[in-house]
């Protein structure tokens, strides 16, 4: 019994660590400019694929050295994503940066598929898989436990990246108020397109992971994106500490919902506890309601 | 110097459009019946027609209420799904079959909309956007767990009720419909929530409940659309209905320009032509090219959204589908 509820616990504590990576992006780019990135779960999918292509092109290239390379790849793709697409609508009407945004999300999906083929793959596990007993025969896998920790020590040097440095302030003085901050000399257009990296990079770390526990195929970004979206929601959009407690809460209720329920009722139960909470809390656990001037 | 003279009265106007349209159709019908056009034509005209109930309606709560709402397909997975029951289990005379399901489905697809406003309006913006997606997977999800409407494998065997003209038929109705209701005065205060939620509220705009009488006729009008696709395609399944469905309402919609119905009918039409034409196209020159168009749509979309990102017609009007000017046009409308 015991053994059970701990091999489940650290399953969600997987998957949420997955969210989280991708729900940082969501909220650092809602954060500063307001937009639900619909590309954001693509890029996700994309730094698996990058992840495994170099695995795959450098046979026998160890996880130190492949992980940051596809991180920094992957951040290369979302800074030439937000210049080429994004950067021009920045003052547009919103809606038509979200569709742009859409646009982009399925010409990645599609690229992808086309290059890599759509069926679905398995990064070579390159994680100790030993077994750690914690007690008395209550065991866990090494690979389990490295992707948790790493992806906490991802999000704690995120947290101190942007409450401890310079660049990380004016991020955060972007999102109270982006024309003020132009006002007081700090690239704007700068402070954006790091924001967009770290996201990706985030992203690419969630992806391999998620290759590595799972498998990858084009399209898993729609799902997993949007889960991780639902996720920053739920914690307040916009804010890092929520966006982290919204994944790991919501990979509790998905794991327990297939455990104890039905595998085939997890998006509804998603959805349905994401509608509940915008009820209850409109702007998330974590979030700032926004005032508005009438 | 003609100042005083009246101006003729133009003969293209949406009555004589619409009638055109009806006739033509029946006409195309009748030649692919007898082999003398191709089937193939029909078939993308009647899922232009679909495309465009669907997009039409969608304009009334994205274009003109102003809110973003990403829901549509599910609406329209309701009003297929009701509509194929009524066709499947009920034993109708076939004149009845086809209005009586249609009926249903857009009565269900309304009721659940109603119902889904109620709750969605609480919140806007950007939640609003994912309250309403959420609907949407929701929708799914559930008939992707209900044994009776045949789970993931979704229902086979729907009786064949929808032809072309039909479509043309229920095009003109919700185009008829939608146009009025637009340039009527309860489709002014559907504006004046776009322009400013709060201010209409100030001057008595029940904003609630009008944005959710908004929300509901487009659910119904997504309804009809399922309807008539699930007596087309003769076969439905929950996925044909998932985000992906709504996200191409959506881009055809944001194409053709918000706040603008004969935008829609341009979007629709440029779209799905633009779709064919690649298949074709690239199919012509190569099999393998073939697949190149999953790249080019996304990439026409981005295009134009940077170019033009108003649409292809803002939030212009076709002259000739709006409603005779009154004495004193009142604002400027959309």
């Amino acid at each position: 019994m015991l053994d059970t509820v701990i091999q489940q616990l650290l399953n969600a504590a997987q998957l949420g660590a997955v969210y989280a990576l991708i729900a940082l992006g969501y909220t650092m780019v809602y954060g500063t400019i307001r937009l639900i990135n619909f590309a954001h779960g693509d890029i996700f999918m994309l730094g698996g694929y990058i992840g495994f292509l170099l695995v795959t092109a450098v046979s026998g290239m160890p996880l130190v050295v492949m992980m940051p390379l596809a991180m920094l790849l992957t951040a290369l793709v979302g800074m030439l994503i937000e210049r080429v697409a994004y950067r021009r609508l920045r003052n547009a009407q919103r809606m038509s940066l979200v569709i742009t945004a859409l646009g982009v999300g399925i010409f990645l999906e599609n690229l992808v598929r086309l290059l890599v083929g759509p069926q679905a793959r398995q990064l070579p596990a390159q994680l100790p898989n030993g077994v750690v007993e914690l007690f008395n025969g209550v065991v866990v896998t090494e690979d389990k436990i490295l992707i948790i920790f790493i992806s906490l020590a991802l999000m704690v040097i995120l947290w101190l990246f942007v409450h401890r440095t310079l660049m990380g302030t004016a991020m955060r003085a972007v999102a109270d108020n982006k024309d003020a901050v132009q006002l007081m000399g700090i690239n704007l257009n700068m402070v954006i397109a790091v924001t967009f990296a770290i996201g990706s990079a985030l992203a690419a770390a969630g992806g391999i992971f998620f290759g590595q526990a799972y498998s990858i195929d084009p399209y898993m970004g729609i799902d997993l994106g949007w889960k991780a979206f639902i996720a920053a929601v739920i914690g307040g959009i916009g804010s890092i500490e929520g966006a982290v407690l919204g994944s790991f809460l919501l990979a509790g209720v998905e794991v327990l919902t297939v455990a104890y329920l039905s595998s085939n009722m997890k998006n509804g139960i998603a959805f349905g506890l994401l509608i509940l909470l915008l009820l209850l809390r409109p702007n998330g656990i974590m979030g700032r309601p926004e005032l508005k001037k009438v | 110097m003609s100042v005083a003279e009246p101006k003729r009265a133009s003969l293209v106007n949406f009555r004589n459009v619409a009638i055109s349209a009806l006739v033509v159709t029946a006409l195309l019908q009748l030649l692919g019946g007898m082999g003398l056009f191709n089937q193939y034509y029909l078939h993308i005209l009647a899922i232009i027609g679909m495309n465009i109930i669907l997009v039409v309606s969608l304009n009334l709560v994205n274009g003109y209420l102003g809110e973003f709402a990403l829901g549509h397909a599910g609406f329209m997975a309701v009003g297929a799904y009701t509509a194929a029951l009524i066709a499947m289990n009920l034993q109708l005379p076939t004149a009845l079959r086809l209005p009586l399901s249609l009926a249903g489905g857009v009565a269900a697809a309304g009721l659940i909309g109603y119902l889904v406003g109620l709750v969605t309006f609480k919140t806007v913006g950007d939640y609003l956007a994912i309250t309403t997606l959420g609907f949407n997977m929701i929708i799914v999800n559930a008939i992707q767990n209900i044994d009776y409407l045949g789970g993931p494998r979704g229902l086979t065997g729907i009786p064949k009720g929808t032809d072309l003209i039909t479509v043309a038929a229920c095009v003109v109705l919700t185009y008829w419909i939608l146009r009025n209701l637009v340039h009527s005065g309860y489709g002014r205060m559907w504006l004046s929530i776009r322009e400013n939620a709060i201010a209409s509220g100030l001057i008595g705009v029940n904003v609630n409940r009008v944005k959710n009488v908004a929300f509901t006729v487009a659910a119904a009008f997504a309804g009809l659309a399922g309807g008539l696709w699930a007596q087309y395609q003769q076969f439905i399944t929950p996925r044909s209905f998932d985000y992906l469905k709504t996200t191409e309402i959506l881009v055809m919609l944001y194409l053709g320009g918000m706040g603008s119905l004969s935008g829609s009918i341009l979007g629709v039409v440029f779209y799905t032509v633009t779709m064919e034409l690649l298949r074709n196209v690239l199919g012509m020159i190569s099999p393998q090219l073939a697949d190149l168009r999953m790249l080019l749509s996304p990439l026409i979309l981005v295009v134009i959204m940077l170019t033009r990102q108003y649409g292809l017609m803002g939030n212009r009007e076709w002259r000739w589908l709006q409603p005779k000017r009154e004495e004193s046009p009142v604002g400027t409308g959309a």
